[in-house]
């Protein structure tokens, strides 16, 4: 089974070739199907021209520049691979395709920005419109309104997946082709729609992202570009996932995360998802009005990010924390006291957009010092002392007139808004369309802190905290400080939570105790375990359905609804999933088989994340 | 004193209020060496474990640990796992896997432990990160290759056989890298032709990967083909000490184990 020679080689193997091939041929026939510069439907299309296009040889020039990375990789390689291979054993295939997978991400993210940098250089250089074509501007432009690369991504996708799924299933350790290609199929509709929305010019103009450019709202048009930028980023990153998936497979042949038992959802489905999410995300509040775009996206964005935040605690290292939200409050009034919106004044003013890192430090110091002493305890004490530094936090808010205004609030609006970025982040009440604009400001924090997360959970720290979850004698035998991870949760929690106070504040324009009582604590917690503690996916589907539910309430329900009466709904639906549901609408595959495994009298954790407790034996 | 212990316990008196679990127990295990303590039920096997790997901390009393080219160092008063990053490692009576983890899982969180990246490497997914998440995959492969488990490696620790868990923490409890492996009562509820497994095993790996070995055990027929010295235990007091033949001789051991006729004192 094993293939040691292969390892020894440092020539261009088959699959690097295949994949230059590949490279070449989505350029060739992107060529073909526009032309230089139109489409095949311009009567000045040309068959000779479009083969010499400029296109056929940027890309030419990046699968080159592939190939090149390839042969470098495995040079490295061999001095890491090379010891031990005595034992017959899984081969690691180090082929082209792991060029872009195996080296640290800066070189892969170089390589590929070098070469389809070189491609639209060359495009852009031999292009017949080459006299105003220089400024970077322009250049991103031809990228971002040329839907031939995007074309190129979904050719090169789709030869890739045949390509990997008539590759011999001993060499991929993958369940079954079915499966995969299924997985990869959604996946790739996904990829080839974002890329399809990035050409603007089949799609009728209301769902076109030029559509914004030209509705006289700079500021709107200026953010319609930097989406249209994200969706070609975001394709960027699903062509090079695509390019990855075999490397992943051999890989998975070693660590397979596919064989898990229990698993549904593969890498593929769930990236997909996330994808679509966001794309939902992104350009569904486009269509909505103000006031929707305010009370639906921007609050669900806001209780995505608090939950995303608990989850880290509560899901990942399974503390039970319910004074979550005194760091929103502590990061709010961290961000009001650098603006200068409270009684005592700041030494220098801040723009709050930079008391934003202020207000992360401060948490998460603030975290540390109340998880040192408190992380000792277990479960429920764990609990009551976090409520109570909640109710701390509150009382302080409320009663220090001199420091935070009392219980009245501190009205801040106007100190919140940014100016950056040429932009106008502005707040509810000023302008009509910048809710919008405040909108994505959140989502630029959610998005990166979703993924940062999601990395964190699927490293040794988040192993590490599983361990913990399971069984902490057995951790500390393996030399895990629980400590120490504990308190690294909850001072990551705190410093999520915090980010989540600076801008929901801002978003309200205005700073009241009462956003810091208990409830809003318990309210968060609801969004995590309704969505399935330690899913990322599953809390987030909980942050939107609640945000949802609770704009329902107001507009849909049958009785006389206040705004208070919503923790009696939200009640009601925690305890239906506690009867119907308990470990979530969709819970992460660990914490699924802990569920399973304390049902079944097994291992030690249970549903709220107690530790492991019992005698040593 | 024969110079190259790597475990020298002086003295330790560990008692739970009026009860004393451990009576001035001493012992010594040399570098290499597997060793075997025994004793009836309740005789204080698994709480002089607990008191090495620093889960207990004894009334009186010393250990001295001796990793290879370094200082001494005293367990007592260590917290667990400073107690491992010393190189101890252990296994546990009843299993105690990260049961809803993979078997990989499992074996790769032991090995990581001892490993320097830190959230933010873990967030960003920085080169060492990616180095060493690649050096563990790779070192826990060959213990699981070792204990004979690289064909379950994306089982969860749960759905395996009771053998395989025991052959599962004993590969994890490697991971961490230690000089002496203390093995609680590794045999418990396997069969015949497990127990020969485990006793290759252990040999394999006190010669092969070069750990000393102390091991709790109540099969004898396991602990007198395996261990180069016994220690027996008995009401937390040493009663005897010796290689496996001159311990089946002892009066005291038998009498201890098979009761006599006559009062304690006798032996």
């Amino acid at each position: 089974m094993s293939e040691p020679s292969r390892l020894k080689r440092l020539r261009l193997d088959g699959d690097d070739l295949r994949l230059a091939l590949t490279c070449f041929a989505g350029g060739v026939l992107l060529a073909l199907m526009t032309g230089p510069e139109g489409n095949i439907t311009d009567p000045t299309y040309s068959f000779r021209n479009a083969l010499f296009s400029s296109h056929v040889w940027g890309f030419l020039i990046f699968g080159v520049l592939l190939a090149m990375a390839s042969v470098y990789r495995r040079k490295v390689r061999m001095g890491v691979v090379s010891r031990n291979r005595e034992t017959p054993r899984r081969t690691i295939r180090v082929t082209m395709t792991s060029v872009i997978a195996s080296p640290s991400w800066p070189l892969r993210v170089a390589t590929a920005v070098v070469a389809l940098l070189a491609a639209l250089l060359i495009a852009d250089f031999t292009g017949p419109f080459v006299a105003h074509k220089f400024s970077v501007h322009v250049m991103l432009h031809q990228l971002v309104y040329t839907r031939t690369y995007g074309y190129v991504f979904i050719i090169f996708w789709l030869l890739n997946t045949v390509r990997v799924n008539l590759t011999p299933r001993s060499n991929r350790g993958v369940p079954s082709i079915l499966t995969t290609t299924s997985a990869k199929l959604v996946a790739g509709a996904v990829g080839g729609f974002f890329f399809a929305l990035c050409a603007d010019s089949w799609l009728p103009p209301r769902f076109s992202f030029a559509y914004f450019t030209f509705t006289g709202n700079s500021d709107r048009a200026f953010l319609s570009h930097w989406t249209t930028y994200l969706w070609m980023l975001a394709g960027l990153f699903v062509g090079l996932r695509a390019v990855r998936a075999e490397r992943t497979k051999s890989k998975m042949d070693l660590v397979s995360r596919w064989k898990r038992p229990h698993v549904k959802v593969t890498a593929d489905t769930r990236f997909a998802l996330y994808g679509a999410a966001l794309f939902v995300a992104v350009e569904a509040p486009k269509f909505l009005s103000p006031f929707w775009q305010q009370s639906l996206f921007t609050q669900i964005g806001i209780y995505c990010l608090l939950a995303v935040g608990l989850n880290v605690v509560v899901g990942f290292a399974g503390l039970l924390d319910l004074g979550y939200v005194a760091f929103y409050a502590l990061g709010a009034y961290t961000n009001a006291y650098f603006t200068g919106a409270l009684p005592i004044h700041p030494p220098f003013l801040l723009n709050a957009f930079f008391s934003i890192p202020i207000a992360i430090l401060v948490c998460m110091i603030a975290g540390v010092i109340l998880g040192l002493p408190t992380l000792r305890l277990r479960g429920d004490y764990l609990a009551i002392v976090t409520l109570g530094f909640g109710e701390i936090v509150y009382v302080l808010a409320s009663n220090l007139n001199n420091v935070t205004d009392g219980a009245g609030g501190t009205g801040t609006s106007g100190s919140f808004s940014m100016h950056i970025f040429g932009i106008h982040w502005a707040l509810a009440g000023q302008a009509i369309g910048d809710d919008l604009n405040f909108y994505y400001l959140l989502l630029a924090f959610l998005v990166p802190i979703i993924f940062l997360f999601y990395s964190l959970n699927n490293s040794k720290v988040g192993r590490s905290w599983a361990a913990i979850r399971e069984d902490e004698v057995a951790a500390a035998s393996l030399g895990i400080n629980s400590l120490k991870y504990k308190v690294m949760a909850f001072a990551i929690g705190a410093s999520t939570s915090g980010v989540g106070g600076v801008l929901a504040s801002a978003k309200l324009g205005a700073l009241f105790p009462s956003d810091f009582a208990l409830q809003v604590s318990i309210l968060v917690l609801v969004l995590v375990i309704f969505g399935g503690m330690g899913s990322i996916m599953g809390v987030l589907i909980g942050a939107a359905f609640v945000g949802w539910f609770t704009q329902f309430l107001i507009f849909h329900s049958f009785i006389d609804y206040q705004d208070a009466d919503k923790f009696m709904y939200l009640g009601a639906i925690l305890i239906l999933t506690m009867i119907f549901r308990p470990q979530g609408m969709l819970p992460s595959k660990r914490r699924l088989r802990e569920f399973h495994d304390s049902e079944a009298g097994l291992g030690s954790a249970d549903a709220m994340g107690a530790a492991a407790e019992g005698p040593l034996s | 004193m024969s110079g190259d212990n790597i475990f020298e316990v002086a003295n330790v008196t560990l008692r739970f209020g009026g009860v004393t679990s451990l009576n001035d127990v001493s012992l010594e295990q040399r570098r290499g060496e597997i060793l075997a303590v025994i004793g009836p039920n309740g005789a204080g096997k698994t709480s002089l474990f607990n008191c090495l790997t620093g889960v207990y901390r004894p009334q009186e009393g010393t250990i001295k640990f001796f990793p290879k080219d370094k200082e001494p160092r005293n367990i007592v008063g260590r917290a667990p796992h400073r107690v491992t990053k010393l190189g101890i490692a252990r296994t546990f009576q009843t299993s105690r896997m990260f049961n809803a983890l993979t078997t990989f899982e499992n074996v790769k969180i032991g090995v990581e432990a001892s490993q320097k990246t830190g959230p933010i490497g873990a967030m960003l997914h920085l080169p060492r990160t990616r180095h060493e998440e690649h050096a563990s995959d790779e070192k826990s492969l060959e213990l699981l290759d070792l204990v004979g488990l690289n064909h379950r490696l994306n089982v969860t620790a749960d759905s395996l056989p009771y053998g395989d868990r025991r052959r599962l923490e004993i590969a994890r409890a490697l991971g961490t890298n230690p000089e002496v492996l203390l093995l609680d009562e590794p045999a418990a509820g396997t069969n015949p032709s497990e127990k020969l497994e485990l006793v290759q095993l252990i040999r394999r790996i006190n010669e092969e990967v070069g750990v000393s070995i102390l091991l709790i055990e109540h099969d004898m027929r396991l602990v007198m083909s395996l261990a180069e010295r016994i220690y027996v235990l008995n009401f937390g007091q040493v009663i005897a000490a010796g290689a496996p033949s001159e311990i089946q001789q002892d009066a005291g051991v038998i009498a201890a184990y098979l009761g006599t006729s006559e009062t304690e004192g006798a032996s």
